[in-house]
């Protein structure tokens, strides 16, 4: 490596620590302001309309300390994951299958059309009829919420598949299994981490209304309790126990996954 | 034997106007075993269409193509040809070892063996120290030299070959034509390929196609008997690419 460059990529790398610093920087200026926002605005607030920032901390640490707070956390997280598995798995296998037979595309298109403009709310409401007070009820709804999405991604990303790639596979006689593997997999992998993304904080978002609805158990349900008991500094805790746990899942699992997976694209657009 | 015979083929295309745009006409042309033909003539003239219609990517709507003396529908060693296309069709999710052996994961070459031989003819095409490169790092150059080295790590019997130096400079270019020629020659491989350089066509081939555009037909056809190697600065080269030059 000749000086020249060992400079230049020392001071690339400087720049990008400044320009992180930086990033922290504002990160915690907007927190601090949230913060003082939120005191000045429960000054003169009742508590059971806005709990001050004390008082809700205060609550969360009473929270985590009960036996139950772990596992209505746990039931939660379990039933989202349960609902999103299933979503990916049967989405990304009919999303491949109407891809690939136009067929099957053209009939089953206006399907997805109408399971697309109905509600979560509703599907939450059909899941009580037919589950009852049971886990399904919230695994349902995160898959009819979740499932669409995927499927859509899915059927859109065989559509992107490179003709000139098949036909390449085709001089070398290669089988249709091999043809799926080896392009139209990585042809539709970032399209299917895209729409699961997607998929998984809207199932999310979704399981605790239905669990509010339709469940004994979780964190949907416990919110529901403290809001009829006008415990506020507790649905307080509650949501910033969610909030906490979407930005976890999202910075330690799927952008590390995703950066991993698609290395070949991140070093394009750099 | 003749390796690759067509006989009067023709083809149109439909264009989306509705409209038969014929492509190629009564195209007669013989590739004798371990011979080296060139394509040559006008952009849009049908030399890819020929291509693949040798392939048996595209159907001619008349005529026949033999392959090794059997109609190409009843060809069955399609794995002993290989193709490169115009374009260096290099999948972006692979790296360049990964896609030189595209063919070799396809005829279901153990993994050891075809890293082996992913390993030499990276080597032979100067890519070797671009073997884990993602191809949005390679120039245009390397690009159709991993292109190249894709076409030849199956050692094909039959290599057909698009405009496969274009993109290279002229002492690399050289390179790789003396390490065609020397495949070529140590295999007894055939070789077709298209070329829009006159030169090129006149040290590599044996026998130089020029077509004549719109449609597509065989204007004349040129033996080329000079003994290789060839020095594309001789005398004997430049009369023939005189002569060349002058029926295009
Ligand atoms: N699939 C297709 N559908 C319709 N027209 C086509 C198709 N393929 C080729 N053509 C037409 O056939 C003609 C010959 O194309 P071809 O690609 O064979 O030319 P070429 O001699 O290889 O040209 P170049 O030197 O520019 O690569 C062109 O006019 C092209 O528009
Ligand atoms: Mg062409």
């Amino acid at each position: 490596m000749t000086l020249a460059v060992s400079v230049a990529r020392r001071t690339a790398r400087q720049a990008l620590q400044e320009r992180r610093v930086r990033l922290i920087l504002l990160r915690l200026i907007l927190v601090a302001g949230f913060l003082l926002l939120w005191q000045v605005a429960s000054l003169g607030t009742p508590a059971f309309i806005l709990p001050s920032p004390a008082r809700v901390w205060g609550a969360w640490r009473n929270l985590v300390e009960t036996p139950s707070f772990w596992t209505d956390f746990g039931i939660t997280f379990w039933r989202i994951i349960v609902g999103f598995s299933i979503a990916a798995v049967v989405g990304a296998v009919l999303g491949i299958v109407l891809g690939a037979s136009r067929l099957l595309g053209d009939l089953f298109e206006p399907v997805l059309v109408i399971i697309n403009t109905v509600s979560s709310s509703i599907w939450a409401i059909f899941a009580l009829i037919w589950f009852g007070l049971s886990n399904w009820t919230t695994i349902f709804v995160v898959f009819m919420t979740a499932m669409p999405l995927i499927l859509t991604n899915v059927w859109q990303g065989t559509r992107t598949v490179n003709r000139e790639y098949v036909e390449l596979a085709q001089t070398f006689r290669m089988s249709r299994t091999k043809v799926l593997t080896k392009i139209y997999l990585p042809t539709i992998l970032p399209l299917f981490f895209a729409g699961a993304r997607l998929a998984f904080g809207f199932g999310a978002r979704v399981s605790i209304v239905a669990e509010t609805l339709g469940a004994s158990s979780g964190i949907g349900y416990r919110l529901r309790q403290a809001a009829d008991l006008v415990q506020t500094d507790q649905v307080f805790a509650w949501t910033l126990t969610l909030v906490a746990l979407m930005i976890a899942l999202e910075s330690i699992i799927l952008k590390p996954l995703e950066r991993h997976l698609f290395s070949w694209r991140e070093r394009q657009s750099a | 034997m003749s390796v690759v015979r067509l006989e009067s083929v023709g083809k149109s295309f439909m264009r989306r106007d509705g409209e038969q745009l014929e492509v190629l006409r009564n195209i007669d042309l013989e590739v004798p075993e371990r011979s080296i033909v060139a394509l040559v003539g006008a952009s849009g003239c049908g030399k890819s269409t020929l291509l693949n219609i040798i392939a048996g990517l595209v159907q001619p709507d008349q005529g026949k193509v033999l392959l090794n003396d059997v109609p190409s529908r009843e060809f069955r060693d399609w794995r002993t040809m290989a193709y490169m296309f115009q374009e260096d069709r290099l999948f972006p999710w692979r790296t360049t070892a990964q896609n030189v052996g595209l063919g070799l994961e396809a005829f279901g070459v153990p993994r050891t063996e075809r890293r082996e031989r992913v390993r030499k003819v990276l080597e032979l095409v100067g890519l070797d120290k671009f073997a884990d490169a993602f191809p949005h790092e390679l120039s245009g150059g390397m690009r159709s030299r991993a292109a190249l080295g894709r076409s030849l790590v199956t050692e094909p019997a039959i290599l057909l070959m698009d405009e496969p130096f274009s993109k290279l400079d002229p002492s690399i270019r050289s390179q790789m034509h003396d390490e065609v020629l020397r495949i070529a020659a140590l295999k007894g491989m055939s070789v077709i390929f298209v070329t829009h350089d006159v030169e090129e066509a006149v040290v590599l081939a044996d026998k130089i196609v020029v077509l004549h555009p719109r449609p597509g037909r065989v204007r004349e056809t040129r033996t080329i008997a000079l003994p290789y190697p060839r020095n594309p600065l001789s005398p004997e080269v430049a009369e023939d690419v005189r002569l060349l030059r002058l029926s295009l």
